[in-house]
């Protein structure tokens, strides 16, 4: 099946999601507001087996995150990016722990860099920033400059000591 | 944080006593700084923890502040001993969101640097597998014979570690005079040492002794945890990106899929032993099948390059696994967000858990270096 099936599959199921094809062998799904497990489980029993990460853009002028999930079909040759849009002041999804184990580690990465809270994964600990207390650093409002400013001392990026 | 710094007792009964122990990061037997804190009873482990984060540079972060062109210098440094699948992935990305199909010897070029970067990983990675097991000779003779590699490398590309070789839109220069002759003779003379490197590792008995069994996996399990390239191909489980999702000059050249039965260890060593092979003959069908013309697509002034709104996934099979980009960009000079699939996170970071408990302490090395965990890349 190429990426033109799978989509009309998805569609017959899930009809008031936007589902578009797109490249060669991509297919891409907005799924704001849904039960994203539900909707994952059923991608995996199509045969998207392998889940390649979970990640997350900051849409700060929207007020939102998309939780992105790339997943692939070793029988099918398709790649399906499944975004999932969260209120950016209280970002919380179910974790997709029970479909794929190695996603506690992705969201424990994204919980780190972007604050999201995935419920259900039962460690969401730091993992890569020791001792951070700032907010998480891979949102748009955080500032590197001015962060080594405050933190380190650090002079302008222009030259000379303010 | 100070049980972070010491070795504590953890534990004691009237039999034994468990400690808590640190291997790395500085430690002979890890690749990278990186940790592994284990509970062991004598040396059993018990528990194992992650410590990452020594190598966290914030790249993602500093890739949303550059233009989309100086990422190039920032990108190979995600995994230091097989660099190019980085360079290759996030131009490929960015070429699917320009539209744009790159020339036939720009393809041919693109490709050539990947498998001889994917020749000297397997140097590196196969060294490091016999001198994790007290084998140092071959260790030290594996990166003499990467050196030769290097060399080439600095003449196709003027640098030797980070070439920085693919750009978006094709390659940054053309191939050398002189380059493909000589290429193609240290082929043969790579192709002649394979016997050597069987007599001092793949038929040592001390290999076979101490890698049958150890971090043994199932091809079912491998999929579910995320695994992929030569540790899922040494499972018997079929797939390969090159294959599956062609890229650069990929669907151009003959090659079958290897895959090797077993699912441990030692099934991962002889799993890159044949890929070793599979690649010298890559490179001389890339040698001898380069078509003429352009070898890149000029796109404009690079530091004014904007590159369409939207969003693209792109693999590449390196010598670990599948490398990922994903890109987002919102019509700017710069990317409004890169995130990086790297291939040793499953096993590095999740399989661990499963696989380490129950192992002895000397095995953690063996263990990391068959599934090339290779911590820069899921740092980052």
């Amino acid at each position: 099946m190429n990426n033109n099936d799978i989509a009309e599959k998805i569609k017959a199921v899930y009809k008031d999601l936007e589902v578009k094809p797109k490249y060669s062998n991509q297919v891409e799904i907005r799924a704001d507001g849904i039960d994203i497990v539900g909707l994952l489980a059923f991608i995996k029993s199509l045969g998207f087996e392998h889940l390649s990460n979970v990640t997350c853009v900051d849409w700060i002028k929207e007020k939102r995150f998309d939780v992105i999930y790339n997943v692939w079909s070793y029988t099918h040759k398709v790649h399906i990016t499944v975004k999932s849009g969260i209120d950016r002041d209280n970002p919380e999804i179910p974790t997709v722990m029970s479909l794929w184990p190695q996603a506690q580690v992705y969201e424990r990465e994204t919980h780190e860099m972007f604050g999201v809270k995935f419920l259900g994964n039962p460690d969401l600990s730091p993992l890569f920033l020791h001792n951070w207390k700032d907010i998480p650093p891979l949102r748009k409002d955080f500032d590197t400059v001015e962060y080594s400013k405050r933190a380190y001392g650090a002079s302008s990026p222009e030259g000379g000591n303010e | 944080m100070s049980d972070w710094v010491e070795i504590t007792k953890i534990g004691e009964t009237d039999k034994y006593e468990t400690y808590e122990y640190f291997f790395g990061p500085n430690h002979p037997g890890m690749h990278g700084n990186f940790a592994y804190v284990v509970d062991v009873v004598g040396s059993t482990i018990q528990k194992v923890r992650v410590s990452a984060g020594l190598l966290h540079r914030g790249f993602e972060k500093l890739m949303e502040q550059n233009l989309w062109f100086q990422n190039i210098s920032l990108i190979p440094r995600i995994c230091v001993p097989d660099p190019d699948p980085n360079e290759a992935a996030y131009c490929t990305a960015c070429e699917k969101l320009l539209g744009i199909e790159i020339p036939d010897r720009g393809k041919f070029l693109r490709s050539l640097a990947l498998e001889m970067s994917r020749l000297t990983s397997f140097l590196m990675g196969m060294g490091a597998l016999g001198a994790m097991m007290g084998l140092y000779s071959v260790m030290y003779r594996m990166m003499d014979e990467r050196d030769n590699i290097l060399v080439f490398f600095e003449w196709l590309t003027g640098a030797r570690i980070y070439h920085m070789y693919s750009i978006p839109g094709g390659v940054r220069r053309d191939i050398p005079e002189g380059f493909k002759e000589k290429m193609l003779k240290l082929m043969d003379d790579l192709e002649y040492n394979l016997r050597e490197w069987d007599r001092l590792l793949f038929e040592n008995p001390v290999i076979h002794k101490r890698l049958k069994g150890i971090g043994t996996i199932d091809p079912v399990h491998a999929v579910e945890v995320g695994i992929t390239g030569p540790s899922l191909r040494a499972t018997g489980y079929k797939a390969d990106v090159r294959k599956d999702d062609p890229y650069a000059a990929y669907p151009y050249l003959d090659f079958d899929i290897i895959t090797t039965e077993g699912g441990d260890a030692l099934a991962r060593a002889v799993q890159i032993r044949k890929e070793y092979e599979q690649t010298i003959n890559l490179i001389r069908q890339i040698l001898k099948r380069m078509p003429g013309g352009d070898f890149k697509v000029y796109l404009g002034n690079p530091l004014k390059l904007r590159i369409p709104a939207g969003d693209a996934y792109a693999r590449v099979e390196s010598s670990k696994g599948e490398f990922g980009y994903y890109i987002v960009s919102d019509g700017g000079i710069r990317p409004y967000r890169i995130s990086v699939r790297g291939p040793s996170l499953p096993a590095g970071l999740y399989l661990c858990n499963e696989h380490l408990p129950g192992m002895r302490i000397d095995d953690i090395a063996i263990w990391m270096a068959s599934f090339a965990v290779c911590p820069p890349d899921f740092d980052r």
